[in-house]
């Protein structure tokens, strides 16, 4: 069953960097952490196993939650202009998770699956990052990324010690909690969350 | 002594977190001033006698215990964070006095920046004494949102892009980094460590020949092209000019001061663990690599008419890089140079930003483009600039003169004379270009005539004598560690 969720994993981080409309990129990020919770409960092999996949199942919840509390704070009056279109998005993405399966070495997992979905989560979440302008984007960007580096830590043999785990969290937590505070001074000072117009700084 | 470190261990960082409580239980500006005071002096206190032990113990292996691990370098970082960030809490109401209304009401706003500070500042103090490695990601983690919120805390545009722009890359920067410590996870757990002690420093030296040398190579530079990020070394410095000018001036000192050495210092120490598996020749090709290409990145901004905080952090990647050049030359002469330039450039950076608050009332132009003639409008000014500047250009008798000629010996002895005399050139090169920027800016023609005093001057006269006897300290100190058994542990990488 694992397999299966990893693999879902990463389709639907292909579909956040598709997507236009913010809720459904949303989402999609909620079933990406679900189905990380998923694979945890599944991999689980003590009380910390359990108790990570808990933690990592509320993130599931609350994270989302929190970001669509910030876009009923931020309304945008039409979508932002893309960068690129959806088509070249996706193939970039593709082209990133190609590279991760293809040209990442064994990490001493012993299972290549694994590995390189979550590298190639992380790749596609800095992909994310880089093309997509809609600041609120930029965030579900880097939770991708975190999803790919819990989904790891999680295969690890024995699993990461839950001290790391939380910490990891509540770091991602206070990020995200930042980040949405900067959204909506970003969204008052410009009236869109579009960074594109965040471009005043150059030597 | 060292009875005392267990509890100092968790007093430095637990001191500042209280602070941050006062500051958020305080009603009125003069009670968020007072807390935040009332917390810098104990903290300052506490850090510098831990950094005192670890100093004095410097020539033995590194003290450790369950959770922690003090070592020199721990010492020097210690000391550094302590003292600048005492002087930018002191200094934070002349800041205030005149930043306006930022994110929330005045009053609201001060408690904020105070928390915001102190959650800086604790994790600032802890990074150096952590004795895990997972534990210090976590850490640096950490200074990321309470730091970003600084940056941007004038809520000026330009502000908000340089703090939005700081936040993306530098959590960007360390998930890279954590991809490579859950790689070192990896490999402990297979040799069955899995509980969290198996990142601790220690057992990861213990372990480093035992680990798989493709996946501990692919580890080593996740964690420095991650750490880098935050480091801020070329090519990924895309956040520093930009946070260091838009930030309020003590936060600027302690971006540049103590955020990006206590970084390095835990890029250093991966260097030294995981040398044994992946290779000396690798780690140290790695470290002058970043080193390099930043000294010769910043070179050309050094020479450009920038306004003074861009000017500065455009110097602290500069300095960065010749840290790094040291690290990877390895050698003990160079070794020795890295720590004097740890604590010089600190101080003289510090002053530097700190010299802002008076400038930008005097030429508040001086903002948006390069400042002229300072010492016309104000000499108590010019003098804190110019004792920065000449003290970061590396001008005798300044600490930056002697740890740079330090790192360029070793970088000789360490048998890398070709990098050795690029460095040297392009250090001229950015000794010449701060030449002119003090000509220019300090003590060129000047654009107003009329001397207007302000009342940042004061402050900044004392910190310019203190800091600037600091400097002169360390010159000496700096000439008694070339062959001290304190270069000698931190060379042979005794954690």
């Amino acid at each position: 069953m694992s397999g299966a969720l990893i693999s879902a994993m990463l389709a639907l981080a292909l579909g956040v960097m598709v997507v236009r409309r913010r809720t459904v990129a949303i989402a999609l990020l909620a079933a990406q952490s679900l189905a990380l919770g998923a694979v945890a409960i599944d991999l689980a092999s003590g009380r910390s196993g359990y108790v990570v996949a808990a933690v990592l199942l509320s993130k599931a919840i609350v994270l989302p939650a929190l970001l669509y509390l910030l876009i009923r704070r931020t309304p945008e009056t039409g979508p932002v202009a893309a960068a690129a279109s959806s088509i070249v998005r996706l193939a970039c993405a593709g082209v990133v998770a190609l590279c991760a399966v293809l040209l990442v070495p064994p990490l001493g997992l012993g299972d290549a699956h694994t590995e390189h979905v979550a590298v190639a989560l992380v790749l596609v979440g800095i992909a994310i990052v880089t093309m997509r302008r809609p600041i609120l984007f930029q965030l579900l960007g880097l939770i991708v990324a975190e999803n790919g580096l819990s989904l790891l830590a999680v295969s690890v043999p024995g699993g990461l010690s839950y001290v790391i785990e939380f910490g990891a969290l509540f770091d991602l937590a206070l990020i995200v909690t930042v980040a949405a505070a900067f959204a909506q001074r970003i969204h008052g000072d410009l009236g869109t969350g579009d960074t594109e117009l965040l471009r005043g700084l150059r030597d | 002594m060292t009875d005392l470190v267990p509890a100092l261990a968790a007093l430095v960082p637990a001191l500042p977190l209280a602070g941050l409580l006062l500051a958020l239980l305080a009603r009125t500006q003069r009670q968020a001033d007072m807390a935040a005071c009332c917390t810098a002096l104990p903290t300052t206190a506490a850090a510098l006698t831990l950094a005192a032990i670890a100093l004095l113990h410097g020539g033995r292996p590194a003290l450790h215990g369950q959770w922690y691990l003090i070592d020199g370098a721990s010492g020097v970082l210690l000391a550094v964070t302590s003292v600048v960030g005492l002087c930018s809490t002191l200094l934070s109401p002349t800041y205030l006095r005149t930043s306006g209304r930022s994110w929330s009401t005045a009053a609201r706003s001060r408690s904020l920046y105070y928390a915001a500070l102190f959650l800086f500042w604790a994790a600032l103090l802890a990074v150096p004494i952590a004795g895990n490695l997972a534990v210090a990601w976590l850490i640096v983690e950490a200074t990321t949102a309470g730091s970003a919120l600084l940056v941007a805390f004038s809520n000026r545009r330009a502000a908000l892009e340089a703090g939005w722009k700081y936040l993306l890359l530098t959590t960007l920067g360390l998930s890279i980094a954590l991809l490579g410590i859950i790689v070192l996870a990896i490999g402990q757990a297979n040799a069955g460590h899995h509980d969290l002690h198996a990142l601790d420093w220690h057992a990861l030296q213990e372990a480093a020949r035992a680990l798989p040398k493709t996946p501990t190579l692919i580890a080593f530079v996740l964690l420095l092209a991650g750490l880098a990020t935050k480091i801020g070394w070329a090519p990924v410095h895309n956040w520093l000019p930009d946070a260091h000018s838009e930030a309020p001036a003590p936060i600027s000192a302690l971006l540049s001061a103590a955020l990006l050495p206590s970084v390095l210092l835990i890029a250093w120490r991966v260097k030294e663990i995981l040398q044994p598996s992946v290779g000396a020749g690798t780690t140290r090709a790695v470290f002058i690599a970043f080193g390099l290409t930043s000294i010769l990145v910043a070179i050309p901004f050094l020479w450009r008419s920038l306004p003074w905080k861009r000017l500065l952090a455009y110097s602290s990647l500069e300095h960065m890089g010749i840290i790094g050049l040291g690290i990877g030359f390895g050698a003990p002469l160079a070794i020795a140079g890295v720590v004097l330039h740890v604590a010089g450039h600190a101080l003289a950076k510090a002053l530097g930003f700190y010299a802002t608050l008076p400038l930008l009332r005097i030429q508040p132009r001086a903002a948006i483009e390069a400042p002229t003639g300072v010492v016309g409008d104000s000499p108590a000014t010019a003098a804190a600039m110019g004792v920065s500047l000449v003290a970061l250009s590396g001008l005798p008798p300044s600490p930056l003169f002697l740890s740079e000629l330090l790192i360029l010996l070793g970088g000789v002895a360490g048998g890398y004379p070709l990098i050795t005399a690029i460095a040297a050139i392009a250090l001229a090169l950015g000794f010449l270009g701060l030449l002119h920027a003090f000509m220019e800016g300090v003590v060129g023609e000047p654009a107003h005539r009329r001397h207007r005093r302000s009342r940042e001057e004061r402050p900044i006269l004392a910190l310019t004598v203190i800091l600037g006897a600091a400097m002169l300290a360390c010159t000496a100190a700096g000439l008694l560690l070339p062959g001290s058994g304190f270069v000698d542990t931190l060379t042979r990488g005794t954690l």
